[in-house]
């Protein structure tokens, strides 16, 4: 029977900085048998770095045939800091993939917001590289993305190919403005009067700080956008991934296993709004 | 079924039989300070045939340790990690009706859901042989009031119910018949007025008491109309002592950590709960759960109310535990009746 605890070996190909205290890591697997690990997007991991322990992070590419992976983190505690001093070729553990996907079968042709706050676009991210992967199944698409400083906001070069998709709008925000940008001031709701997109008919997708998530989602109701077609990625304290350990629990649901996400229909029954 | 009887010299026999059959004989057994705990008596004889009231600790101590190793960490650096097995063969002697209902529960969500190895592992290895009760454990148990006890229905490969020539013997299981076929000696049927024996013994156990609707206890919860006060008052009075959880024959919650020497240690999973802050903290520093209170009523939502729309039963059992170990006087059973007069007024 299989030991669900049981990490696979990953080897760190390529360490990109991403902002001050966030690096991507792009992982490959350490043997040749690339089948065991395969995932679709808003789907996590849980990493494991013998001696600081284990932590859950998003998939933040689409699947690759190599079997290679990404994920985006920031320096917030001791594993994370010890992740950001391995070098390449270092061995990390990774097992999964846990938790839901986005809701992939209901978004095909159809119109498609991004939200986003800070590190938020990660798992974003999986799903915007998804789509443009597969261009034509999808429609307008449009994606808002705020941070703090110029100099927090992830994937700046992948972000100007964005910009240059068809059909597709980027706008770009940041709380403190410095002396190099010209652009949006303010938080993500700020820019949600230049949205084009038909309501009715737009899928959204969220990701970022609990008070983002909670405003956005306020703000985007307003707009007349549905409450079955809003869905968040949520953030949750987890130790096992499969249900069991109990700290993402809520109302009977596992964050682990029912999300990450969650429609916001599905969250006001747990009764939570980030 | 078969229904059987066994002398109290006879059962002295088939323990000492028993004993010779498992890695560990877990039973209860009167500690030095006065009181009784289940521990390994396969070596020395300290274990209570029949005993009063029940032990501090429940068996999920050792299906379910307070720390236990995952993995041995060969090599740090290489990320190679080796699972640590427990196949003892484990014999549960003595447990009482309550605690083997919370191994049915902890069965349900360990073993037949998605499978936790580690605890499944030591769950297939272990024989449950359970100890009806003839009166109440203590003051706080309330074990038929939350449809646990005096006897179990379930969950238990043999149950024993002492009466006055001996013990009446249930069957619970295939393993159960299998460990009786092989000292069939020691048995004999049971006489019909045993029966009636141990029906006078439950009228008297449940003179002038009622089952708690627990269904209705749980929608009260789960319509959120439960009083904002008790859950502020809750609050205030737990010093995140972390009794219940520890003592809490359900609680199942845990966390991973691991310990190093140079390059080698070992992965170790702890027991972990609602009641601390740090349960829900992200590395970040923020939790969805800031207040106290919302801490408490996690477990007190989970056990009487979430678990009753996922397994039909609460997963409180009655034991009466968390309240004999509260320092600040939170009291399950009297938020249960509080509740439930709250609705009838």
């Amino acid at each position: 029977m299989k030991n669900q605890y049981l990490p696979l070996r990953f080897v760190i190909e390529k360490k990109v900085d991403e902002t001050p205290d966030a690096k991507t890591f792009i992982l490959r697997p350490h043997d040749k048998d690339v089948s065991k690990l395969r995932y679709k997007p808003g789907q996590f991991l849980i990493l494991s770095l013998p001696g600081y322990g284990e932590a859950p992070f998003t998939f933040a590419s689409c699947p690759d045939k190599d079997g290679k992976l990404q994920i985006s983190v920031r320096k917030v505690g001791a594993l994370t800091n010890a992740l950001h001093e391995l070098k390449e070729k270092d061995v990390i553990g990774v097992r999964g993939p846990y938790g839901n996907t986005f809701p992939l079968d209901r978004i095909k042709h159809k119109d498609l917001l991004f939200i986003a706050g800070g590190c938020g676009i990660a798992p974003l991210r999986s799903l915007i590289q998804h789509v443009f992967k597969n261009r034509k199944d999808y429609d307008e698409v449009e994606i808002i993305y705020g941070c703090r400083m110029p100099r927090d906001r992830f994937y700046k070069q992948e972000i100007k190919t964005w910009q240059n998709n068809p059909g597709t709008k980027v706008y770009l925000t940041v709380d403190e403005p410095d002396a190099s940008w010209n652009g949006a001031c303010g938080v993500v709701c700020a820019l949600f009067p230049k949205i084009k997109l038909n309501p009715r008919t737009t899928m959204v997708f969220l990701c970022g700080p609990g008070v983002m998530i909670k405003f956005a989602i306020q703000d985007i109701l307003k707009l007349g956008f549905k409450e079955n077609s809003i869905y968040a990625s949520l953030e949750r304290y987890m130790k096992c991934g499969i249900g069991k350990c109990g700290h993402c629990y809520a109302k009977g649901k596992y964050v682990c296993l029912d999300g990450p996400n969650f429609s916001y229909a599905e969250m006001r029954e747990l009764g939570i709004d980030s | 079924m078969e229904k059987l009887f066994i002398t109290q010299e006879n059962l002295k026999i088939f323990v000492k039989n028993l004993k010779n059959d498992c890695d560990e004989f877990i039973a209860p057994r009167k500690e030095n300070v006065d009181d009784i705990i289940f521990g390994d008596t396969k070596d020395n004889g300290r274990e209570l045939s029949t005993y009063d009231g029940n032990s501090v600790t429940s068996p999920r101590s050792f299906l379910l340790p307070q720390t236990e190793p995952l993995f041995e960490i060969k090599s740090a650096k290489d990320c190679v990690l080796l699972p640590v097995e427990d196949r003892k063969k484990r014999i549960f002697y003595g447990v009482r009706p309550c605690d083997i209902k919370a191994l049915t529960l902890m069965r349900k969500f360990f073993v037949d859901e998605l499978a936790d190895l580690p605890y499944k592992e030591k769950f297939e290895n272990s024989t449950f042989i359970a100890l009806s009760c003839d009166k109440r454990c203590s003051k706080e148990c309330f074990c038929y009031e939350m449809d646990s006890g005096p006897y179990a229905k379930e969950g238990f490969d043999l149950q024993l119910t002492k009466i006055q020539q001996g013990y009446y013997v249930n069957i619970g299981s295939k393993k159960g018949s299998q460990i009786i076929r092989r000292q069939k000696k020691l048995f004999a049927n049971a006489a019909p007025e045993f029966a009636k024996e141990i029906k006078n013994i439950l009228k008297d156990f449940t003179k002038g008491i009622e089952k708690i609707d627990y269904k209705k206890l749980a929608g009260i919860i789960k319509q959120e109309k439960v009083k904002e006060s008790v859950w502020d008052d809750i609050g205030v009075r737990c010093v995140v002592c972390s009794g219940c959880i520890t003592l809490c024959p359900t609680c199942s919650c845990f966390s991973i950590a691991d310990r190093l020497n140079g390059d080698k240690g070992m992965r170790m999973r702890y027991c972990d709960g609602c009641p601390y802050a740090g349960f829900t903290r992200m590395a970040g520093g923020s939790t969805p759960f800031p207040r106290h209170r919302d801490h408490i009523r996690r477990f007190f939502e989970h056990k009487l109310s979430v678990d009753v729309e996922r397994y039909g039963t609460p997963s409180c059992v009655g034991c009466g535990r968390c309240i004999q170990t509260c320092p600040g006087n939170i009291n399950i059973r009297k938020f249960i009746n509080s509740v439930l007069e709250a609705q009838v007024l």
